[in-house]
């Protein structure tokens, strides 16, 4: 079979785009990244034991264990953003100079593989350690809410039991509680976290395309992540206090630069809000967005560079 | 293509890509502040405060992480009394994280009772600026607390920590305003049942409320969950007020299911006069009592230590005074069986 034949066939584009992001997977696993799991795990466990003293009493009325669990959920989703965001940054900084530095570049372009599947490969394979790594993250933090909201429901439990609570006044209390539990809000919200390192990637993945070095794409693609967040005030936050010529310069930032502040949602959720579906489904399509103009523009530069 | 070409078109591609971004961007940021899954931007003030290295973490997406470091600082100004910098610390919290109630809470706490308590009997100082530091704590603690409720409408914990704020027995006494507080907070429909008898046990304290009280009480008294000790002890007091002519021995033994047990719950009743609940009736019924039931003389609650009620004026007399502890409503107590 010739090359342009195999080419034509029905999911080859995928095939290949699937070794790249093996290959690239692997490659990046071996630079031992799961080691920060064991950081991730230490830095669960000790938020447990930050039960800083509060009014308890009668009057806290058994919602006492709830401040924990938000701690467990701030710290642990602060953990995941700082893990995925350099991971994703650093990680694709690395990859193509990597490839050039090892040949393999060579031999893969040397292929008939189009410079797109090759590229998106890539970024393929960076989002699967991130998301294998946030999952197994998600999943500890997961356990230690659960474990940590049971003992607090047992108390809660024994506490109405003692006071003689109508079930209204214990339906109250649960549900406070079980909001500060593993919801499906959280889970959007660790895909949230997961979503904003895709983003930073395929920026990452743009500049490292034409940049010279890992240490400059590196530096721009982390500048441009406080940019993305700095915007809301870019644009005129709480302060108002913008000159007009600040004004214009921010809606220039706001064009060139991704907007971040969507993915704050991750702090309402922690504090026990709850995210809707379609409210979901709008921040992965902003990623969505995103991810597609950066690697439409990637492959753009890519197309025609000689190595 | 040329490089200078090719990274101009990139550029006129991204910028047009970016152009189109608020015809959904600006909907869908709306959407999320509205429905309180997005905080306001951080402000410079507060970027001022927290320093460089917060500021660029908080600005990085992760302002409640930030809020929760803070909080540790604030618990080391607490452990050492710097109470403006407890204040500071967290008036950044709230601007952070305005929707974590419980700063709000922890912080008017930190500073309407630890901070005003602190200076209340802080001997360094004079009576007189002893007392004022007590009152501008307790103000600021109120504001604080007021500002929280602002922030986050509806939230039945706050507004039933502003209702206890007011009618601590060691601080304002506002029982107005703590009666508006804990009607709003059981208004949610989500506050405890506490908060509905802490409502009628202000309005009992509000003079010229007393009948609405009473209705409220008698209400509130068809829920055998409702009837503790200091709640059937309120009713009683209420009754009393409105029927001076009831027997007060045989009506709180009625009302509380037996001479014994009301004696008991009356005698708690009565030692609570510091939390100046209305006591129509009860030094009668208790007396009255007291001789049904053979009570010797020395084991009369006439004879035992009241919490005295007193006023501002008493504590500041002098640098000696020692802080009282004060009293909680104690909540919980089973109901009686009837």
């Amino acid at each position: 079979m010739t090359h342009a034949t195999s080419r034509k066939l029905p999911f080859a584009r995928l095939r290949r785009i699937s070794v790249i992001a093996g290959h690239a997977f692997t490659q990046l696993a071996r630079m031992k990244v799961f080691y920060f799991l064991a950081i991730f795990a230490v830095i669960a466990i000790a938020s447990n034991f930050f039960d800083l003293p509060q009014h308890s009493g009668s009057e806290a009325m058994g919602a006492e264990g709830l401040d924990i669990l938000r701690l467990i959920k701030s710290w642990s989703l602060g953990a995941m953003t700082l893990f995925s965001v350099v991971f994703g940054i650093v990680s694709t900084a690395l990859l193509l100079p990597k490839d050039v530095e090892d040949r393999t570049l060579y031999t893969i372009l040397a292929k008939p593989v189009p410079r797109l599947d090759y590229l998106v490969g890539k970024l393929c394979g960076v989002l699967l350690l991130l998301l294998v790594s946030l999952g197994l993250m998600d999943i500890l933090m997961t356990v230690m809410l659960q474990i940590r909201m049971s003992i607090v429901l047992d108390v809660q439990k024994s506490l109405a039991d003692a006071h003689h609570w109508t079930q209204a006044a214990r339906d109250s209390l649960t549900h406070d509680t079980l909001l500060q539990g593993p919801t499906w809000s959280l889970q959007g919200a660790v895909v949230a976290v997961f979503l904003r390192a895709a983003v930073m990637a395929a920026v990452a993945l743009l500049i490292s395309t034409f940049s010279t070095s890992t240490l400059f794409t590196t530096v721009v693609s982390f500048l441009v992540y406080f940019i993305g967040h700095f915007q809301g005030d870019a644009l005129g936050g709480p302060d108002g206090s913008q000159t007009a010529v600040a004004r214009h310069i921010g809606q220039i930032i706001a064009v060139v630069f991704p907007d971040f502040q969507l993915f704050n949602v991750i702090d309402a959720v922690i504090q026990g809000k709850m995210m809707e579906l379609a409210q979901f489904g709008k921040l992965v399509w902003a990623a969505a967005y995103y991810v597609g103009v950066y690697v439409v523009g990637s492959w753009f530069v890519f197309s025609d560079k000689e190595f | 293509m040329k490089r200078p070409l090719k990274y101009c078109l990139l550029a006129i591609g991204l910028l047009a890509a970016g152009g189109l971004r608020p015809l959904w961007e600006a909907p869908m940021t709306r959407e999320f502040r509205a429905t309180g899954l997005l905080a306001a931007p951080v402000g410079l003030d507060t970027r001022d405060r927290i320093g460089q290295t917060s500021s660029a973490v908080a600005l990085g997406g992760l302002r409640t992480l930030v809020a929760t470091f803070l909080n540790l600082r604030a618990y080391t100004c607490f452990t050492d009394k710097r109470w403006s910098e407890v204040a500071d610390t967290y008036d950044l919290m709230v601007d952070l994280a305005p929707q974590t109630t419980q700063y709000w809470d922890m912080g008017s706490w930190h500073m309407a009772y630890n901070a005003a308590s602190d200076y209340r009997i802080d001997s360094s100082l004079p009576p007189a600026r002893r007392r004022e530091a007590w009152r501008e704590w307790i103000l600021r603690g109120e504001a604080f607390l007021r500002r929280g409720i602002r922030n986050n409408p509806g939230d039945w914990k706050l507004l039933a920590a502003l209702g206890r704020l007011c009618s601590a027995p060691d601080k304002l006494r506002d029982y107005a305003a703590a009666a508006d507080a804990f009607k709003a907070a059981a208004d949610t429909g989500q506050a405890l049942p506490y908060v509905r008898r802490f409502q009628l046990y202000s309005l009992a304290r509000c003079p010229g409320r007393e009948r609405e009280a009473l209705e409220m009480a008698r209400q509130l008294y068809q829920e055998p969950g409702n009837r503790s000790t200091t709640f059937v002890s309120v009713l009683f007091v209420l009754e009393e007020k409105a029927a001076p002519s009831l027997d007060p021995a045989s009506h709180a033994a009625a009302l509380f299911g037996g001479p014994m047990l009301a004696y008991n719950e009356l005698s708690l009743f009565w030692l609570r006069q510091n939390e100046r609940f209305p006591v129509d009736g009860v030094a009668a019924a208790l007396t009255a009592l007291e001789t049904q039931l053979v009570i010797p003389k020395n084991k009369s609650v006439f004879t035992k230590a009241v919490r005295r009620d007193e006023t501002p004026d008493e504590w500041f007399q002098d640098d000696s005074e020692l802080m009282r502890e004060e009293l909680y409503d104690q909540q919980g107590i089973a109901p009686r069986r009837k």
